[in-house]
């Protein structure tokens, strides 16, 4: 088997080496099928265990690389963040990080709060949603109905603060585009206490029921080696007892003067993958009041940006609260030189590595998204577990197929 | 015989049992106004849990009752599509077969006293008989499709099959053990209390045995969407595809007309102004308490997903099985003490 394991210089999972056997009973679910998302999973079967699965992406959308590098870069921040539109400002907010990295402006203290505040709603959301598929995965359709009924408490949380439901396009390079709309914190508070009485209605219906439990516990273990071996990123991998956050590891947003702490689990199973969700909800929940009660006052966009505007403009925008993009905002030329960063999606960590050649356009921007690094999870948690296991290891991973195809 | 005659004689003919219990009451025609409404009340039950709307597309004031009626409609004149790869014959033969198999236990259950269809002391075996050969045709269903799908779907019908049926079968026997009949008319004469106060641990294996052969939450493993899209059905389109969907319904209306027969004392307390206007119609009783039961397993849909096959397998051949054989046990001792 050790011979087998290593050929090409290519590593297979334990069982894959017995690929093409005439005792495999090859499935190939998606990429229209009920639970397999926008992608193809090639699944070999014997009786009813798993013996391999191979994930097959880029079903959903192509080349959003290369579409970025054809256009101004601000344009690039409502095209990408359409890769995981159920966490779009999460995914772009990395994007504006190594945009300003590169074009060197900070964004004042109101503007980085206002970031993490949406980041967190969004990280909230997002959960959400992973949960509500994980549901109706088991087939729990309560589940399902609930987060994603749930769901729509944030987005509208959203809508208020930024104007739109799902593609916020928030942050931009040098602050963020909307201040706080009057009465959010209310709103936010209502929320916040919403939510918290709801988790305890998920953890009696869902988390500690039987029948969900016994298909939880056990099933698709990710060991901390493992984990760390294969680049697993967000709550699959801290779930293996692994303690990283990008939230922690980068300086970001106002994360470096909020209190919060990031929950782990040692289990590594899809049990601990569900349950260190449902934590970092309350932990993004308690990150929310924080922000609210210490919010600094202060412009929104960067004095630098803020100057360029004729002087009526520069008032309406102090007065309404709302950017008026400064011309030059179309034009904006990367100086030469590269910048990376990272940043904590729900789903994971998403890096991203902008290179500028003196021109509006990037000359090259590349992303690597939580998704992209935990597909390859199929691969190693599946086999030998039974094929009914699939759909609950899937749900537990959360799993985002878009997100993958860039 | 002179044309007056002939509609009296019609008239005779139609509410004779024979005729008026299998196709009116409890049979065939109440059977589809069941389906129809267990369905709507399955997702009116699940949307006030799930905060969903539910169905109000069609007759808002009347809570979208009618929506499976458009829906059956709907299902009536779509294109049935047989694949070229299927076996014809048995793809097609399978789901009237299986039709069949599922009204054959109308033919013994009583609604009333003396009002059955074909009268006899093996009634209680045969219904189950009848109940426990549907598998059979949805395997052949599986089978014929020719889809991997599909059989993946057939196998799993085969193993739930095996696993309910021994359950099902050793808590009827235990029932027929304590009233000392196998009759279904004599078992509700015999129970001077409801069966389930008398054997509840027979009560419950018969319970679970019956959601689970019905297909029910949390054990609908044999059409996992998830994994297997609709299992042994994923080839049947239009009104076969609704005959596969509404033969679970079926399946669970006569088993929960057994289990009211066998456990919650039938039509007793029996509604005498009734049964003398017409026997057939006596049996509402009956029918009310099943519908109940029906609704509840139709809840179980709000609070369960769906076990794994081997945990299902594990569950009907490790817990349920030797709690039934226990409920035989029980039955024998009650028989021997004295108390029926």
């Amino acid at each position: 088997m050790s011979t087998l394991s290593e050929q090409g210089g290519v590593i297979y999972s334990r069982l894959i080496a017995r690929e093409g056997d005439e005792s495999t009973y090859e499935l190939f679910i998606g990429p229209q099928h009920p639970a397999s998302g926008h992608m193809r999973f090639i699944v070999r079967l014997e009786g009813d265990v798993i013996v391999s699965v191979d994930p097959d992406i880029g079903y959903v959308h192509r080349t959003m690389e290369k579409l970025a590098e054809g256009r101004e870069v601000i344009k690039s921040i409502p095209l990408l963040e359409r890769m995981t539109i159920i966490d779009s400002h999460n995914v772009t907010l990395g994007l504006v990080r190594a945009i300003e990295k590169l074009l060197d402006v900070e964004p004042p203290p109101r503007a980085r709060y206002l970031r993490t505040l949406l980041s967190e709603i969004n990280r909230i959301a997002s959960h959400l949603y992973g949960m509500g598929i994980a549901g109706i995965m088991l087939n729990h359709s309560t589940m399902f109905m609930w987060a994603f009924g749930d769901r729509e408490v944030w987005l509208q949380l959203a809508e208020e603060l930024t104007g739109a439901r799902l593609t916020h396009t928030y942050s931009i390079p040098g602050g963020v585009r909307r201040d706080l709309p009057q009465g959010f914190a209310d709103k936010a508070e209502k929320a916040v206490r919403y939510m918290e009485r709801r988790l305890k209605d998920y953890m009696a219906v869902f988390f500690e029921n039987p029948q969900v439990r016994a298909r939880y516990e056990g099933v698709g273990v990710l060991k901390k080696s493992e984990a760390s071996r294969l680049g697993i990123v967000g709550p699959n991998l801290r779930a293996s007892g692994i303690k990283y956050d990008a939230r922690l590891a980068e300086d970001y947003a106002a994360y470096s003067e909020l209190e919060f702490e990031v929950p782990t689990h040692e289990e590594g199973d899809a049990m601990a993958r569900m349950l260190v969700r449902i934590e970092e909800i309350k932990q993004s929940m308690n990150i929310i009041r924080q922000i609210l009660r210490k919010i600094p006052d202060g412009s929104i966009l960067a004095d630098k940006y803020v100057r360029l505007l004729p002087p009526p403009l520069r008032e309406q925008v102090a007065k309404t609260g709302r950017v008026k993009f400064p011309g030059i905002f179309a034009t904006l030329k990367l100086p030469e030189g590269d910048a990376v960063s990272r940043v904590e999606m729900g789903h994971g960590e998403i890096f991203y590595h902008v290179t500028g050649n003196g021109s509006t356009k990037p000359y090259r921007l590349r992303v690597v998204t939580p998704s992209f690094r935990n597909v390859i999870l199929f691969r190693y948690l599946a086999p030998g577990h039974r094929f009914m296991d699939f759909p609950a290891i899937y749900g537990s991973l959360d799993y985002f197929p878009p997100e993958a195809d860039r | 015989m002179d044309v007056a005659g002939v509609l009296p004689w019609v008239l005779r003919l139609l509410l004779s049992p024979q005729v008026f219990a299998p196709v009116v009451f409890p049979g065939l025609a109440t059977a589809l106004v069941v389906l129809l409404t267990v369905i709507w009340a399955e997702r009116k039950i699940a949307a006030r849990v799930q905060m969903r709307v539910g169905p109000l597309y069609v007759t808002r004031r009347l809570g979208g009752v009618l929506q499976m009626l458009a829906d059956g409609t709907r299902y009536m004149f779509q294109e049935f599509i047989i694949p070229v790869t299927a076996d014809r014959v048995p793809f097609l033969f399978a789901p009237i077969l299986a039709l069949t198999l599922a009204i054959i236990p109308f033919a013994f259950i009583p609604s009333a006293p003396g009002f059955s269809p074909i009268k006899s002391p093996y009634s209680l075996p045969a219904a189950l008989a009848a109940i426990s050969a549907i598998p059979l045709s949805v395997l052949l269903m599986g089978w014929a499709s020719n889809n991997k799908f599909a059989i993946q779907g057939a196998v799993r019908e085969a193993f739930m099959g095996l696993a309910y049926e021994a359950v099902v079968f050793i808590s009827a026997l235990s029932m027929g053990v304590l009233y000392g009949t196998l009759d279904l008319e004599e078992a509700v004469a015999r129970q001077w209390l409801p069966g389930i106060v008398l054997n509840p641990v027979a009560a419950f294996t018969f319970f679970v045995g019956m959601v689970m052969s019905a297909g029910r939450l949390p054990f609908d493993i044999v059409e996992g969407e998830q994994e297997i899209v609709a299992g042994p059905f994923v080839e049947y389109s239009g009104i076969i595809f609704g005959i596969g969907m509404g033969l679970a319904y079926l399946k669970l209306y006569s088993l929960s007309l057994l289990y009211t027969l066998l456990f919650l004392s039938g039509w007793e307390p029996l509604v005498a102004p009734l049964y003398s206007v017409y026997p057939g119609i006596a049996g509402i009783f009956l029918f009310v308490k099943a519908y109940l039961l029906m609704l509840f397993v139709a809840f179980l849909r709000s609070v369960y997903g769906r076990y794994r096959l081997d945990q299902a397998l594990r569950a009907g051949w490790r817990v349920f099985l030797p709690l039934s054989l226990i409920s035989l046990l029980i039955s024998v001792v009650v028989k021997v003490v004295g108390c029926v």
